[in-house]
């Protein structure tokens, strides 16, 4: 199985799930550039130097008309035709409702799935896994493409993290010595990280048979060079196109730190953002009706700029949802207004656990929300999926 | 956090991913083949090898690591890896008296050390002037200069608390290099923030790094005005280099914070009054009016003494002393230590006013030091100078200028000067022990610390030195586990070695062996036993 076209009838992955797809942005993402809420006139009085115009045509900077409410960044062109096709959907003015500024703090929190210090120290995404039963003895069940686990998949039964799975085993002079199976002798049950040792030796046998390196991207999909965003999504797509059953990904996208000079930044990392997602679309296929992708960050930035252009940390941004089964071609928000007021920043009126919620109801095969969001009182639906 | 690098590395590094590339570049590929006269009974097509586990002894569930000795553990913490002659140092002086010994880091004589790194990378220890002159053309060099002066460091060093203590404060104080003129800064900050005061008192390091242009452009303090404020610096100031994060600072605190440094910058080429890259206050952007810090009033009027106030309001603050107490106590103990042993930390840290010798003085006294064993996963940094303190703590410096090990702790995840965020690299094993970083180790260890990488003579090992005569499989696993590894073996792990060593060589355990094989077998002791569990705990 080499294409995406054939995902719908993946043999190890039950019907009733996706295969999930996290990026997380990191480093604070803003929200107010990447989709810019140009009839809120507060959102020029707060940015007047590097708010993004109200779209014009004939302005290839100006913003690209999504609704009468908000446009996207240029940079995002290549999203539009997915958001056009009903597989994207914009959550606007989201995220966890906490006081925390602290970019590792906040990370923390959100990768949790919890508001505060106390509660558990596994991840929302490793306990809806411990949960859920595993639809194969596979090692990569879930896998980080990087080199250490994520916070967010902290939980699961020894998920894997390997930065590079074109490049993840033995060359054969070693493997006709023996070791490996000397390793996994050494590192038996009871000796200290046996269970990240044995992983390894059983993921490096998967990675072998499965001969990533031949599976190319299908549909004319081009993924940007000199990208490590575009190599990691890369290799979660060749992972899924394989006959290896992967049930979720975790990405990290890093750099969305924009203290000064925002635009260039913004524009840069939007840039890479959108090619990216939509290489993987244009790869996948078919097989998007089987793939659902959240892309989030650990909080937004301050509505206004900053002395040095950019912006500092805030509250509210910008979630992604992208998948066969999302119910896009929508901006979902309830826009709380840029009046600042007592409020230096855009205010969280969608929880993103509700959209994660849902998410894992409609397209996980079902799920715990006191488990994995503990605290949590919902709603667990904000119609950003189907069923 | 930093803005994005203007100059990807990674793009130059993905280069160099593939291993025979690499190899390749260096220009000394000498062929995959070689392996063959290094294993004999398994290389090049022959036979020997094996995908069952059938000849392989079946090991009890459960046997536990033995403990090492509690000398041994204090090298493990206290040092990039034990090393047989400070071993035997450490045993002769003892525990507190060897301790004191590496704190007075003056009064050890490093021989040639810095005098060489001088030599070879002379790019580290220049100043931002210096650099800027050859900038941008050369942030590859300093780069790669600044990890290899370090690598070296930690391999050759006798100072060796005072680089774990650098590696600490590094981490504490991080600035990414590679981010902007960060080049031509940071060597800078190393010599004279992080070497100056690794072991001196922190409140100096604080007020240093204050006004280290390297942190100042990393966290765009340099932006910092009163008509416009950037938090990025004062937040962090209080969040990572003070009081931590749940220290009792607010919101209003980081604002009053970046409003008493609005002004702190440095000096740009061509701007009048010294060098390029030094410290400068400019008044004229400085925030006058009175600002409140934790409930301290500073006065309207003042200038770049209201940053030097907060500097010492957070030097001195309960927040701060908890803070670097259970920092060091997660370096020096494991990721959760207990609460005890913090207490007496920063009470030390207090009483002292900062004296980061004394501070450390209260962690070694304190029970919980040396109460257990293996408590963590060792780091890339201190895995990679563990090897070759180990194996080869004589070994000539390599005629590539480090660029092995360069490409190698890359892999592994921990280059120095490279973690993006000024968070430093984690110093919690579960981040560390994933099934990505094992591998990498047991490829490193397998390839390269047993010789087996053709024709890179990275680190030569004296076997023989180490085999002592002995001569069949049974005396060599012995030899070499007591000459790398330092610390006891279970039975039943010696017995998975010994048997797997009879299969490769075609021989019983106590079969005298030919000439050459003594060699070869401890080059697999030498490779597996750095790549088991042993190797990787402190």
């Amino acid at each position: 199985m080499t294409s995406g076209d054939n995902i719908a009838a993946h043999p190890s992955i039950p019907a009733d799930r996706d295969i999930l797809v996290c990026i997380f942005q990191r480093g604070a993402a803003d929200g107010l550039n990447a989709l810019a809420p140009y009839s809120d006139a507060n959102y020029y009085v707060h940015r007047p130097t590097i708010a993004l115009p109200a779209p014009a045509p004939g302005n290839p900077n100006s913003g690209i008309y999504v609704n009468d409410d908000y446009a996207l960044h240029p940079a995002l062109a290549p999203l539009k035709p997915v958001y056009d096709a009903g597989d994207l959907a914009l959550v606007h003015a989201t995220g966890v409702p906490h006081q925390i500024r602290s970019h590792f703090s906040a990370q923390n929190l959100i990768e949790r799935g919890v508001v505060e210090k106390t509660g558990p120290t596994t991840g929302w995404l490793g306990r809806h896994l411990a949960l859920s039963p595993a639809a194969s003895s596979s090692a990569f069940r879930a896998i980080s493409i990087s080199g250490n686990v994520p916070v967010a998949l902290s939980g699961a039964v020894e998920p894997l993290a390997i930065d590079n799975l074109n490049d993840f085993g033995f060359d054969q002079d070693i493997l006709d010595s023996g070791y490996p199976e000397v390793l996994a002798d050494l590192f038996h049950a009871g000796v200290p990280f046996a269970g990240p040792a044995n992983a390894a030796l059983a993921a490096m046998e998967e990675l072998q048979a499965a001969d990533l390196p031949s599976i190319t991207p299908d549909n004319g999909a081009v993924y940007p060079a000199n990208s490590a965003l575009g190599a990691k999504m890369l290799q979660a797509a060749q992972l899924i196109k394989s006959n290896i059953p992967v049930e979720v990904v975790c990405i990290d996208s890093d750099g969305w730190d924009h203290h000064e000079s925002l635009q260039n930044y913004i524009d840069i990392s939007l840039t890479e953002l959108a090619n990216v997602l939509s290489a993987f679309y244009t790869d996948m296929g078919a097989g998007m009706a089987r793939i659902s992708v959240l892309v989030y960050t650990e909080f937004g930035r301050r509505i206004a700029e900053n002395g040095s252009l950019g912006t500092d940390h805030g509250t509210g941004s910008l979630a992604y949802l992208m998948g066969g089964g999302v119910n896009g071609g929508q901006v979902i928000s309830d826009w709380p207004g840029l009046d600042i007021g007592d409020n230096e920043d855009l205010q969280i009126t969608t929880d993103l656990r509700s959209v994660i919620a849902e998410m894992l109801d409609k397209r996980l095969g079902g799920t715990n929300v006191a488990t994995v969001f503990p605290g949590f009182s919902g709603p667990t639906t904000v119609g950003a999926f189907l069923d | 956090m930093a803005k994005p690098a203007d100059i990807d590395l990674s793009a130059i590094l993905g280069r160099m991913q593939n291993r025979r590339e690499f190899i390749q570049l260096l220009g000394r590929g000498l062929g995959y083949s070689a392996l063959a006269t290094v294993l004999p009974a398994c290389g090049g097509g022959g036979g020997g090898g094996s995908d069952s586990d059938d000849d392989l002894p079946q090991v009890p569930a459960q046997s536990p690591v033995p403990k090492p000795s509690a000398e041994y553990t204090v090298l493990k913490r206290t040092s990039f890896g034990p090393h047989r002659d400070e071993l035997t140092s450490i045993q002769n002086l003892g525990i507190d008296n060897y301790l004191e010994q590496q704190m007075d880091y003056l009064g050890i004589n490093d021989g040639s050390l810095e005098a060489d790194i001088q030599a070879l990378f002379p790019l580290s220890t220049q100043t931002p002037l210096q650099l800027l002159g050859g900038f941008p053309d050369n942030i590859f060099d300093v780069a790669s200069q600044m990890v290899a002066a370090t690598q070296y460091r930690q391999m050759f060093s006798k100072r060796q608390l005072f680089e774990i203590m650098v590696e600490f404060w590094s981490d504490h104080f991080n600035i990414h290099l590679v981010n902007g003129l960060g080049p031509t800064l940071k060597p800078y900050d190393d010599q004279q923030v992080i070497r100056q005061h690794a072991l001196g008192n922190f409140r100096d390091l604080l007020h240093a790094s204050a006004k280290s242009t390297a942190m100042l452009f990393y966290l765009d303090n340099f932006f910092n005005q009163a008509v416009a404020p950037n938090e990025n610096y004062a937040r962090e100031l209080m969040e990572l280099h003070t009081l931590g994060v749940d220290g009792g600072y607010s919101e209003f605190d980081v604002k009053e914070v970046a409003r008493c440094f609005t002004g702190w910058t440095l000096r740009f080429p061509g701007d009048p009054g010294g060098d390029y890259g030094e410290f400068v206050y400019v008044d004229a952007i400085h925030d006058k009016q009175a600002k409140l810090l934790l409930g301290n009033s500073i006065a309207a009027g003042g200038g770049q003494d209201d940053g030097e106030q907060v500097l010492d309001i957070l030097a001195a603050h309960p927040s701060t002393a908890r803070f670097i107490a259970t920092k060091l106590c997660r370096r020096f103990i494991s990721d959760d230590p207990p609460q005890a042993a913090i207490d007496a930390v920063a009470t030390a840290f207090t009483a002292s006013n900062g004296d980061i010798r004394d501070t450390l003085r209260a962690l070694f006294a304190s029970p919980d030091f040396l109460a257990d064993a293996d408590l963590k996963f060792t780091r890339p940094s201190e895995y990679l100078a563990g090897v070759v303190r180990a194996l080869a703590p004589d070994t000539p410096y390599p005629p590539d200028n480090g660029l092995f090990w360069f490409y190698v702790q890359n892999t592994l995840g921990q280059l120095p000067f490279y973690w993006p965020t000024p968070d430093g690299y984690p110093d919690l094993q579960s981040y560390w022990a994933s099934t990505g970083g094992l591998l990498n180790r047991w490829r490193i260890s397998f390839l390269s610390f047993a010789g087996l990488i053709p024709g890179v003579d990275v680190i030569q090992i004296d076997y023989p030195a180490m085999l002592n005569g002995a001569d069949t499989i049974d005396t060599v696993v012995d030899a070499i586990t007591d000459a790398v590894l330092m610390r006891p073996l279970a039975d039943a792990d010696r017995g998975v070695i010994v048997e797997w060593l009879e299969g490769e060589l075609g021989v019983t355990a106590d079969d005298v062996l030919a000439p050459t094989q003594p060699e070869q077998a401890s080059a697999l002791v030498a490779a597996v036993l750095i790549s088991s569990v042993y190797f990787q705990l402190r």
